[in-house]
């Protein structure tokens, strides 16, 4: 069996650098989809996925091994993306950089929309509830577990995943989209 | 006219309608791939963890040369052997840049003097390059400033992507140029470094005046050097040392 994340931060913690990168291998796709969805646009995505592991690496003496170590890295991507979202005044568009896929074409052409939807309609949504919604669809997070990792009270984390699920849902119908 | 996405057939992507729970789940759950990320990441910390003295800098330099001028400069990483040293002409090009670059990092000299051959760089880069060079020792610029220079005020990014391909960082100064809102930008040694060579610019002044033949010079200058201590007068702005009654030295040229 694979060493858990915690382990393998531990072995980060005692000095060996190159166990992180195995770290930044398990992670990186779920954090770019994460920051993606927040940023909405990919090169600001990247530089805020970049900017979480390097705190991830720098926090690494203050990480107690009894905390869930995806907690703590949710915890310092969303905040990493917030502050990214603050300095970036305009958002940027989409920019329309591709990506090897093995998908058909037909396929690929399928979830480009998909995702050129998702983004408009997030661009519409505030940024908490824009949080909320990634953590709790994309990643199946439980009510529980992103309250941990926000701060904030479980029926605030409900809250904003009505008000953005709504908010969405009203984004994604102004493009036309029939729906729910 | 309404899109029908979500009632095309043949694929998981289109079978839900959109904006369902099950849209929802599947959208956010379509992964984005970054290649090279895990690499780009753990260079970003070889850099930013490992000391980022700009004075140690130096002996993890490694340049490169043509008879017409220095074409490299590059970091280079773990431990290794300094580099062999090198006859003629081009031997006299790299061991003029390494000292100089010396000087420059001890905060001694405020500008190059070693000549530098960009012609493998692509025509854009390389005016982009240019413009960046004329950014004076201790100031910045944004990407947007250089564009605009260029006749390109929307090709910011192009100018990031220009300064990061920099084959000559130090002597053409990348690292003067940040980003519009205030943040700094990238940099190919590494953010922290990008930093202490600001820093570093910004506590040292770049003009040094002689009291008594009232010349300035530019920090760094053959002439700075035989100042003696007692008579040396430092300058931020080289408009403080003409309306103090000093001329600009013939040599450094200072501008």
């Amino acid at each position: 069996m694979p060493d858990s994340n915690e382990t393998i931060f531990k072995r980060v913690q005692a000095g060996n650098r190159a166990a992180f990168a195995i770290l930044v291998e398990r992670y990186q796709r779920r954090a770019f989809a994460v920051a993606t969805r927040l940023m909405g646009n990919r090169t600001e995505a990247e530089d805020a996925v970049q900017q979480a592991f390097l705190r991830l690496y720098a926090s690494r003496a203050s990480y107690d091994p009894r905390w869930r170590l995806n907690t703590w890295f949710y915890r310092i991507l969303t905040n990493a993306c917030i502050d990214s979202l603050r300095r970036v005044r305009s958002t940027v568009p989409l920019d329309g950089r591709e990506f090897p896929t093995a998908d058909t074409p037909e396929r690929a052409m399928l979830k480009r929309e998909q995702e050129e939807l998702l983004r408009a309609g997030l661009a519409a949504v505030p940024v908490e509830a824009r949080i909320v919604l990634t953590l709790y669809y994309g990643e199946g997070r439980t009510y529980r577990e992103i309250a941990a990792l926000r701060g904030t009270a479980v029926n605030t984390v409900k809250t904003h995943l009505r008000r953005g699920r709504a908010a969405l849902r009203k984004a994604l119908r102004a493009r036309g989209v029939d729906g729910p | 006219m309404k899109t029908a996405i979500g009632l095309q057939r043949g694929s998981r992507a289109s079978k839900s309608i959109v904006g369902s729970e099950i849209w929802f789940r599947e959208a956010f759950a379509l992964p984005i791939e970054t290649p090279n990320f895990t690499r780009r990441v753990m260079d970003q910390i070889d850099l930013q963890f490992d000391r980022p003295n700009p004075a140690d800098l130096l002996t993890r330099l490694e340049l490169t040369a043509s008879s017409a001028g220095i074409t490299g400069v590059s970091f280079r990483r773990g431990r290794g052997k300094t580099a062999r040293t090198e006859a003629g002409p081009i031997g006299h090009i790299l061991r003029q840049a390494r000292e100089e670059l010396a000087e420059y990092l001890a905060g001694d000299r405020t500008f190059f003097s070693v000549p530098v051959e960009l012609s493998q760089v692509p025509e854009f880069e390389r005016a982009a390059l240019e413009i960046a060079s004329q950014i004076p020792y201790g100031e910045v610029r944004s990407y947007k400033w250089i564009a605009e220079r260029l006749g390109k005020p929307d090709a910011a990014r192009a100018v990031g992507g220009a300064m990061a391909a920099n084959p000559v960082p130090l002597i053409v100064p990348c690292h003067r140029v940040v980003k519009t809102n205030g943040g700094l930008g990238g940099y190919s040694f590494g953010l922290i470094q990008k930093e202490a060579l600001l820093n570093l610019e910004r506590s040292t002044t770049p003009y040094v005046g002689c009291a008594s033949t009232r010349i300035v010079c530019r920090r760094g200058c053959l002439h700075e050097r035989r100042i003696r201590e007692g008579g040396r007068i430092h300058f931020a702005t080289l408009a403080d040392a003409k309306t103090g009654g000093y001329r600009p030295c013939q040599v450094c040229r200072p501008a």
